[in-house]
């Protein structure tokens, strides 16, 4: 698959405090890429970079092929983004809105906007002003703008945000048929990993500004990660047994109460068997594999304990 | 360019303009009438050495200036702040070019309305003066080409010192700065203090437009490199 997007130490800096700092992402023709960090991380800052509103403070970043320069306005042709949340002329009608946009973009295939409309549940509200539209229908009717000219490139902040569950499976539904059918590339930022989970093709996890790591989700689930989660009353004590009864030095304390046992050999019967003679109580034992969520969080927790130290 | 005019006036609901200028239209020419000819002000027609023209030039022209302020303000300055300066960003087409748009379609409005407003309300003066009697001269020949070029010449110059708000407006991203510094510009080139005024100061004029000029070109040459808030 060749590069659709890719950044080359992309780095923003405003007002001596660096936003992001030597991001280097790759973005896949066709794929979905799962863009993920938590609040205040850089998502939308890189973001607003790749879709040229912002300006790079060092670095690059090249879109289909090219270097993105100042006054890069073919690129815009081919990509269209919501960067934090849809805005609308609200005054107006969600048709009038498409139809706005279609006239701005040149784009004037017929049944477009109907089809559009149709395609996020919004053909009964479309001749409605947009300012009696609630959050959810306006989150759906920006995404029916976006992808109603067809771009190759979709780039969609938090796209779920104020959508009921229902929604967010509607829009998860779409963004497949989106990406398989039209052959539209989609960079998606969440907060919700579940959400990303079950149709990103790559994830990008990013944290205090760097890009921590880009993974393709088939490599997390090959990886199949698993653990034995164990609770216990003294998680002190178990770690000492674990270490010196058991010689097992692949764990993390995840808090007062739970342990992540990586150790590749351990076994439950076996920590069991050793935690009960020594008296360490035990609330709960059993193996587990790593989701989305548990990577993204042991990545992120790596960085935090990091700049704690 | 005219497309993204005619999109500017389209999506700003240009009908909520037309029907604020035709009221201003009809409340300026029921005053300045009214002045004219039912004796409203203590005036001497006999003594009186004024003619009416400056009269309605005064009364158009301030009103214009914050007429075409409150624009400025609702067309740009409420289009950063609501963010929808963002989306017309993100679309294929030049940012300088779209931000001319925006101050052309101001502009034309303004001028074309501010023109009318005079043509209308002189010709409705030059109607009354033949059937009634009047306080203020009147002072000017609706036959004579002069008359247009000065009005043309005139509302042109108006609307454009308009734009020396809007760099005030931009740089705080406040509408209310807009509408507060064309306020100031008015008072500034209609007010007079006694006998004092720049109203007729070609010179002082000619350099405010300079300031609109420089204002609108700081404003079209930044646009490109700067982030989009």
């Amino acid at each position: 698959m060749s590069i659709l997007v890719q950044t080359n130490d992309l780095t923003k800096t405003i007002g001596g405090k660096e936003l992001v700092c030597d991001v280097n992402l790759h973005l896949k023709k066709g794929e979905i890429y799962g863009f993920l960090g938590p609040n205040g991380a850089g998502k939308t800052t890189v973001m607003k970079m790749i879709t040229n509103l912002w300006k790079p403070t060092k670095g690059t970043i090249e879109l289909f092929g090219e270097t993105l320069e100042k006054d890069s306005y073919e690129v815009l042709k081919r990509m269209r983004s919501i960067i934090e949340f849809p805005v609308f002329y609200e005054h107006m009608s969600g048709r009038e809105n498409l139809q706005l946009h279609c006239e701005y973009l040149g784009y004037y295939e017929k049944g477009c906007v109907e089809n559009a409309l149709e395609m996020l549940s919004l053909s009964d509200a479309a001749d409605k002003p947009v300012k009696k539209y609630s959050l959810g229908m306006k989150q759906r009717l920006g995404i029916a703008r976006e992808v109603l000219s067809r771009p190759e490139l979709l780039i969609l902040d938090e796209p779920t945000n104020g959508l009921d569950p229902s929604g967010m499976k509607q829009i998860r539904d779409l963004f497949k048929m989106l990406c398989k059918e039209y052959g539209i590339t989609m960079m998606i930022s969440t907060h919700i990993l579940s959400e990303i989970e079950g149709i990103a093709d790559t994830v990008g996890v990013i944290n205090r500004g760097r890009l921590k790591e880009e993974i393709s989700m088939k490599e997390i689930r090959e990886r199949n990660l698993s653990y034995i989660e164990l609770s216990v009353k003294n998680t002190k004590k178990a770690a000492y047994i674990l270490t010196e009864g058991l010689g097992l030095d692949n764990f993390r304390i995840m808090d007062e109460r739970n342990i992540r046992i990586y150790e590749a050999g351990a076994a439950v019967g076996e920590i069991t068997k050793a935690l009960a003679v020594q008296g360490a109580e035990i609330d709960f034992i059993g193996k587990k594999t790593e989701t989305l969520e548990d990577y993204f969080l042991k990545i992120t927790r790596e960085e935090d304990e990091k700049c704690l130290n | 360019m005219f497309k993204l005019i005619r999109l500017e006036w389209k999506k700003n609901r240009i009908g909520k303009d037309i029907r604020n200028a035709l009221i201003l239209l009809f409340c300026l020419g029921f005053f300045v009438y009214a002045v004219e000819f039912f004796g409203i002000t203590d005036e001497d027609p006999e003594a009186n050495s004024i003619g009416i023209s400056a009269f309605i030039e005064l009364l158009a022209n301030m009103s214009y200036i914050v007429f075409c302020g409150a624009m400025l303000a609702s067309y740009i300055v409420k289009a950063y702040k609501n963010k929808t300066m963002n989306l017309m960003f993100s679309y294929p087409v030049k940012r300088q070019k779209i931000l001319l748009s925006q101050m052309l379609a101001v502009w034309i409005f303004n001028f074309a309305a501010l023109v009318l407003t005079k043509l209308a309300i002189y010709g409705v003066i030059l109607i009354g003066s033949r059937h009634k009697g009047y306080t203020y001269s009147i002072d000017f020949h609706m036959g004579d080409s002069g008359f247009y070029i000065s009005l043309f010449a005139g509302s042109a110059v108006m609307v454009s010192i308009c734009f020396a708000a809007l760099l005030a407006g931009l740089m705080i991203r406040s509408s209310k700065a807009v509408i507060i510094a064309s306020v100031l510009l008015m008072f500034v080139t209609q007010g007079s203090i006694g006998s004092l005024t720049l109203s007729d100061n070609g010179g002082f004029f000619a350099i405010l437009l300079l300031v609109s000029a420089v204002c609108v070109a700081l404003c079209l040459g930044t646009v490109e490199k700067k982030d989009v808030l």
